[in-house]
């Protein structure tokens, strides 16, 4: 815990600075979805077709920060200032994707043998690396800084519906020096300070803190969800605390967004909540329905996460991170969301 | 909280809006009345070919100019009347300088109605391919138009309608999610006596009635059996009976006392769960010879003026589904032999499905095609345990109004449901958030489907499709 690096100290500084910057925008978006009539035009002013025109050439270049999501599989962008605005699509399909710094993660949709693929991508949408893999996408994650790439799939069960359980399987490349984990379940595990070995061992959702080498994930084993805290180099990991599924740190690294399992059921669903990593204190967060996904940060006081209706559309909604205020509807149509701050 | 009681607002209204009826005569066998019902869109967007990979589908506006290229999708659902009459499509022009145009555009029935409102881009976007409804001369800002739709609209269904300009100078219009302004279907009922009640069959059709992923631990397999107490009829299963194995205790334990009350009128097929078990053993020794061959697992039988086949998609355990094998080529001699107006098949894995737990399963294709190639006119299975319904469809998946057959997902006869992944094209509904059974009743050149959902539940879905 102790020991950051310089560079982590640096990371976390900009990403403070650019929450700022999106919170300022985002509230901006809300002034423009909020008055009735064209919410295309950034100017209500101004003459309509010229107004759009430019609004949309300013989307199409990708002006400003952008929620990246997918749109039906389809790999799209957002203007955060305008997240109800005109979205861009990309001829790429993903069944999950995340981007970070400038690193767009991609999970291949499925094919009916189980055959996905990572393909990791620029940008300029160019593929950098793919690697062939076994699974159901579930989980998908980027670290701040583009580098490190983690991934969960479902590898039987398929789903926590399932009726006889089911086995998850998460994996971590490193991009700068290529080094691929298949498994995290192969690192040296400690539970309550012990070393621990179990065959019924789960790892999923991990999600990465500034200095790209330590890491959150969730390790089921013997009916407990522990939260874990993992050391990509040392490959280790050793439990935080229980009952914490699909980790999410916060930007400013002190707390983990998650869904807790309702009563400790999670056939009964799960409660968005936020844990204090300093003080272990839970606040479940205003969001009533059930929430299956590995929510994200759009600052350090927001957090956001996609809902399925039963029609089988998704919608990301956003909810304050300290229990405050009530969801809202941010990008309808859209899930696997991430904050592209490059604006390229 | 307020940004989500608007969406439902929206949602609600989107269902049905306004009846305002004006009802005269009564205590006359002739009563006659008139009514008018005011739907919004469930979908609207427009394209763009300047920005090709721009999508519109949240925007308060609707474009519609030759330069750049701008066209405009809207979409209707038209769901509980009776006897429609006439229908006007309404459409209001932006209040804001340049949405006035000397052409507010032609519109266009089109035979898309499942295209994604946040995913049509110019690239990708839906022929605009029916028949022209009428156009629009000069439009100026801030003011209502109407178009008569009457003849496309001319009941329930699902209606999509493109506009396109030939004038260089382009109209806008607001969306549906400007509120007030959004477009509207204002759709005319009555002249016609009381209304009729929902379609009742014909006394004598034969029903055929089921689902899959039935029978385990939990209670859902009890709710959708006690819908098949009140539903007479020969019951399919669509595999996957009894969880987690298809073990003989596994059908003893939780199929037997909940579906196994209809064993006597039972044809079903095997899932995978049920090949848990060696050779699906079990399934074979529950149903005896109602579920056909044990070395083969398909077979068929008739029902009123249809012919019903029942396969086995557990492809490896028959010698494979593919084009020559054994099974295909009993399916086309069988089917060659046939009869009857109409076919329906049934087996587990879903060849078309927008589920995430499962793909959709290409090794099924053969079969799909000896069905096409036959004039089959209907396709139920489940493994993903939800309902989706697609639009008659060819062997890969596009829109055939005229010979394609219509593909249900039924995954939804008890055990615990699934979310969904990538919606696929020509899926029209879809849920998973309901446990139940599908009831098709079987007329002599036309079938109607109704899920039934469990009891609590308010989902349902029906309508009536011709045979070819």
């Amino acid at each position: 815990m102790s020991g950051q690096s310089g560079l982590s100290l640096r990371a976390r500084g900009a990403i403070a600075g650019s929450a700022a910057v999106l919170l300022a925008v985002v509230a901006v978006g809300y002034t423009v979805r909020a008055r009735p009539g064209p919410a295309v035009t950034t100017s209500g002013t101004a003459e309509a077709g010229t107004a759009s025109s430019t609004a949309e050439a300013g989307a199409a270049r990708g002006d400003g920060p952008r929620l990246r999501v997918l749109s039906n599989g389809v790999l799209s962008t957002v203007s955060l200032q305008d997240p109800g605005g005109p979205r861009t699509l990309t001829s790429q399909r993903c069944d999950r994707a995340f981007a970070a710094a400038d690193t767009i993660a991609c999970l291949r949709p499925v094919n009916p043998l189980g055959a996905t693929q990572l393909a990791i991508l620029g940008h300029d949408l160019r593929e950098r690396r793919s690697i062939p893999l076994t699974g159901f996408p579930n989980r998908l994650r980027v670290s701040a800084s583009g580098r490190m790439v983690a991934w969960t799939l479902f590898i039987d069960g398929h789903s926590y519906a399932s009726g006889g359980g089911f086995s998850t399987r998460a994996g971590i490349l490193d991009t700068r020096t290529g080094t691929l984990v298949d498994s995290v379940e192969t690192f040296a595990a400690t539970v309550d300070g012990r070393p621990y070995r179990a065959a019924d061992m789960n790892v999923w959702g991990v999600t990465f803190t500034g200095d790209d080498n330590r890491f959150y994930a969730t390790m089921s084993s013997g009916g407990h969800r522990y939260l874990v805290e993992g050391d990509f180099a040392a490959r280790t990991f050793r439990t935080v605390t229980d009952g914490v599924e699909c980790p999410s740190l916060s930007p400013d690294g002190t707390r983990i967004a998650f869904k807790a399992a309702i009563g400790g059921d999670p056939a009964r669903g799960w409660r968005l909540s936020v844990l204090d990593l300093a003080t272990k204190k839970t606040v479940a967060l205003a969001e009533s329905h059930s929430v299956d996904d590995q929510a994200i940060w759009l600052d350090d006081r927001t957090v956001a996460y996609g809902l399925q209706r039963s029609d089988g559309t998704n919608d990301v909604w956003a909810v304050p991170a300290d229990g405050t205020g009530g969801p809202r509807l941010f990008v309808s149509g859209a899930n696997s969301p991430s904050v592209d701050g490059s604006g390229a | 909280m307020f940004r989500r009681k608007i969406a439902i607002a929206i949602a609600l209204v989107a269902a049905s809006v306004t009846t305002v009826g004006v009802v005269g005569v009564f205590g006359d066998a002739s009563v006659a009345y008139a009514a008018t019902t005011t739907l919004t869109p469930v979908a609207d967007t427009y394209t763009d070919n300047s920005l090709a990979t721009t999508n519109y589908g949240t925007s308060g506006q609707l474009g519609v100019d030759n330069s750049p290229i701008k066209r405009m999708y809207l979409r209707f659902n038209v769901s509980g009347l009776t006897a429609v009459s006439g229908a006007k499509l309404r459409i209001h022009t932006d209040d804001v300088s340049g949405a006035e145009s000397n052409s507010g555009g032609t519109f266009t029935s089109m035979s898309n109605t499942t295209w994604s409102e946040t995913g049509v881009i110019w690239n990708n976007q839906p022929a605009v391919d029916g028949t022209t409804l009428g156009s629009l001369g000069a439009v100026v800002r801030n003011a209502w138009y109407e178009i008569d739709v009457s003849s496309y609209v001319k009941g329930n269904g699902v209606f999509s309608i493109g506009v396109t300009s030939s004038s260089t100078d382009g109209a806008d219009y607001d969306s549906r999610e400007s509120g007030s302004t959004a477009p509207q279907l204002v759709i005319t009922t009555g002249t016609s006596p009381t209304p009729t009640p929902t379609p009742t069959a014909p006394a004598g059709d034969p029903v055929l009635v089921g689902a899959g992923d039935i029978a385990s631990s939990g209670t859902g397999d009890t709710a959708t059996a006690a819908l098949l107490d009140g539903i007479p009829g020969t019951v399919f299963t669509a595999g996957d009976e009894a969880y987690p194995d298809g073990s003989a205790s596994n059908f003893s334990s939780y199929y037997a006392p909940t579906w196994g009350r209809f064993k006597s009128r039972t044809r079903p097929v095997a899932g995978n769960h049920e090949y848990v078990t060696p050779g699906a053993s079990a399934h074979y020794n529950y149903f005896g010879s109602a579920a056909g061959d044990p070395a083969k697992g398909y077979y068929s039988y008739n029902l009123g003026s249809w012919h019903v086949v029942a396969l086995n998609s557990n492809c490896s355990s028959v010698g494979g589904c593919n084009a020559g094998s054994a099974q295909e080529k009993w399916l086309r001699s069988d089917l060659a032999a046939n009869a009857k107006a109409c076919t329906f098949a049934y087996w587990h894995h879903p060849r078309f499905t927008s589920g995430s737990n499962h793909a959709p399963d290409p090794s099924v294709g053969p079969l799909v095609q000896a069905l096409y190639d036959n004039n089959a006119d209907v396709i139920v299975t489940g493994h993903n345990h939800q309902y989706e319904r697609f639009a008659p469809m060819n062997p890969s998946g596009q829109l055939d109004n005229a010979r394609g057959l219509r593909h249900f997902v039924i995954g939804t006869g008890g055990a615990g449901l699934y979310s969904f992944g990538t919606i696929l094209p020509n899926s029209e509904v879809r849920n998973n958030n309901t446990f139940g059974v599908v009831k098709f009743t079987l007329h002599s050149n036309s079938y109607t489907w109704q899920f039934v959902p469990q009891a609590g539940k308010t989902f349902t879905d029906s309508g009536t499709t011709a045979c070819h």
